[in-house]
């Protein structure tokens, strides 16, 4: 096994407070007081993330918007100056090669951020596929230090240190703003569920982190009163669990497609030619096998991946991720079943340790939208 | 008796796989998992021990125990069958990091051969030994 080891601009912080993992090569922190704390804090105050680990690229140019429009199966060109949008990237068979977000940051210049373990892959297909469209595409990961905070305490934090109106920017929009002295992107975004910010610093080398480690700091010394945490890896997966999306390598990969995926929204067959368009609407046209679902414990037990999810005997799919809810305290699961079983309250059975246990198909995110979640209706800020 | 970080209990026999064993009265052994197993699984969210009246054998599986990432099997450092659970654990699993050797056990199990299969198991002197070896 090839082990690398690669660092982020804060990675000594990690490495005094930590426990820490080695994540797709980068030595990152699995948490820092626990997993279940620190979702809790994000829940009900806030948590801090480093995701510096992530792969972000410019890609400018005339024909910009025009090549990915053509990469991607959303519509970035027509994303308005400083807006954002999720979108897959597919190869010829429909396959997600990842899942990512892209923003407009100016006329023909757009901010491409993608998954850790795609880094790589991404960054040369992308580059493989930009030689006919005239267009620049720059890998600044390692320029561009990348913090989230989320949580209903988030706006409120992070107002704090700087003079741009938070309040303004709405879900999936951004911001170029001065915070803690620094310039940032910031954006209204995150892997959550909650509401929260994504603060990308610009020109800070992973040679000279300070500016990085100071923003850190600051950010957490703003929210000591408002309860906030920094937050590790294992947080951030239970996290966006709990939220219903994909963390790609387990619920996606290059086999599966946005429509079994239920990422329909981020595929625009209007467009009339985009990679994977054809082998997409086909599978539309012929209909889909089998399709994503989120599962609930009704007996007592903790679904894993790779679980077999079965019905009066017979095998209907297999479980993608699972983990116990820190804030619902029961399993919860995210799996794909053959359409057939894919309804909202059917009872199936999922495996754990060679044993079956009831399990309720039902929709995401888990948790009730009016209670948790960037949608709540009590706003704690 | 302390090494490390880890609390070692003296009136405890141990096994290889981080278990303890309390003689609480005759033909009666509590049984639990060491201060070393709690603190590497972390943040115990979830505990599966089966019914009363469960044979179990020596070294086999009893239960599991769960953090939000791993799962870890717990293996009865004594045969026999069980007496009671601590059914405490069902709603509050975090016990067994804040209490391993207390308000954390995990089961009571009726013997009927611990004298013999206690010499199977490590004394506390022996156990730290183990565990300085793991700590290399």
């Amino acid at each position: 096994m090839k082990v690398e080891s690669r660092r982020t601009h804060i990675f000594q912080y990690h490495a005094d407070h930590g426990n820490m993992i080695n994540f797709h090569g980068f030595e990152m922190p699995l948490w820092y007081d626990s997993i279940s704390s620190e979702h809790m804090a994000v829940r009900d105050n806030c948590g801090l993330f480093d995701v510096t680990h992530m792969g972000r690229s410019i890609v400018s140019g005339e024909k910009a918007g025009e090549f990915l429009d053509y990469i991607l199966t959303r519509d970035p060109s027509k994303l308005g100056l400083i807006q954002g949008q999720y979108s897959t990237m597919c190869n010829e068979r429909g396959g997600i090669i990842d899942d990512l977000t892209v923003f407009c940051l100016e006329n023909k210049r757009y901010l491409v951020v993608y998954n850790a373990s795609n880094r790589e892959k991404d960054y040369d297909w992308i580059i493989s596929k930009s030689q006919t469209f005239n267009v620049e595409v720059q890998d600044v990961s390692d320029m561009t230090p990348l913090f989230a905070l989320q949580g209903p305490k988030a706006q409120i934090i992070l107002q704090k240190l700087t003079d741009g109106g938070l309040s303004k920017i709405r879900r999936y929009w951004a911001d170029q703003l001065v915070v803690g002295g620094e310039k940032a992107l910031v954006s209204r975004s995150g892997y959550t569920g909650e509401d929260g910010f994504e603060i990308l610093l610009w020109d800070v080398p992973l040679e000279s982190p300070g500016k990085a480690m100071v923003l850190w700091n600051r950010i957490l010394e703003a929210g000591v009163s408002f309860g906030i945490k920094p937050c590790g890896l294992g947080a951030r997966d239970t996290l966006r669990l709990e939220a219903g999306m994909c963390l790609y390598g387990n619920d996606i990969n290059d086999e599966t497609t946005p429509l079994e995926a239920k990422l329909d929204f981020a595929v625009k067959f209007e467009k009339p030619n985009f990679i994977g368009r054809e082998a997409l609407l086909k599978q539309k046209e012929e209909g889909i096998k089998k399709t994503r679902v989120g599962l609930k414990m009704v007996d007592r037990a903790v679904p894993r991946e790779g679980g077999r999810v079965w019905m009066n005997g017979k095998e209907v799919g297999y479980l993608t991720s699972g983990t116990f809810s820190p804030l619902l305290k029961y399993g919860i699961a995210m799996g794909y079943v053959s359409v057939d079983y894919a309804v909202e309250g059917s009872i199936l059975e999922v495996e754990v340790r060679n044993s079956r246990f009831k399990t309720e198909v039902v929709k995401m995110p888990f948790y009730e939208v009016e209670k948790y979640g960037a949608r709540r209706k009590t706003s704690q800020a | 008796m302390k090494i490390e970080n880890y609390d070692i209990p003296d009136n405890l026999f141990y096994s290889k796989e981080h278990e303890w064993a309390l003689l609480e009265k005759p033909n009666f052994v509590k049984i639990g998992i060491t201060d070393y197993a709690q603190k590497a699984l972390h943040d115990i969210v979830f505990v599966d021990i089966p019914k009363k009246g469960t044979i179990v054998e020596m070294m086999k599986s009893v239960g599991t125990v769960e953090s939000v990432k791993s799962v870890s099997e717990v293996f009865s450092p004594v045969s026999g069958s069980i007496a009671d659970v601590n059914e405490e654990l069902r709603l509050n699993p975090e016990l067994i990091n804040e209490d391993p050797y207390g308000k954390g056990w995990i089961a009571l199990i009726e013997t009927n051969n611990f004298p013999e299969e206690s010499k199977k198991l490590l004394t506390p002197i022996q156990y730290v030994g183990y565990l300085r070896t793991l700590s290399k």
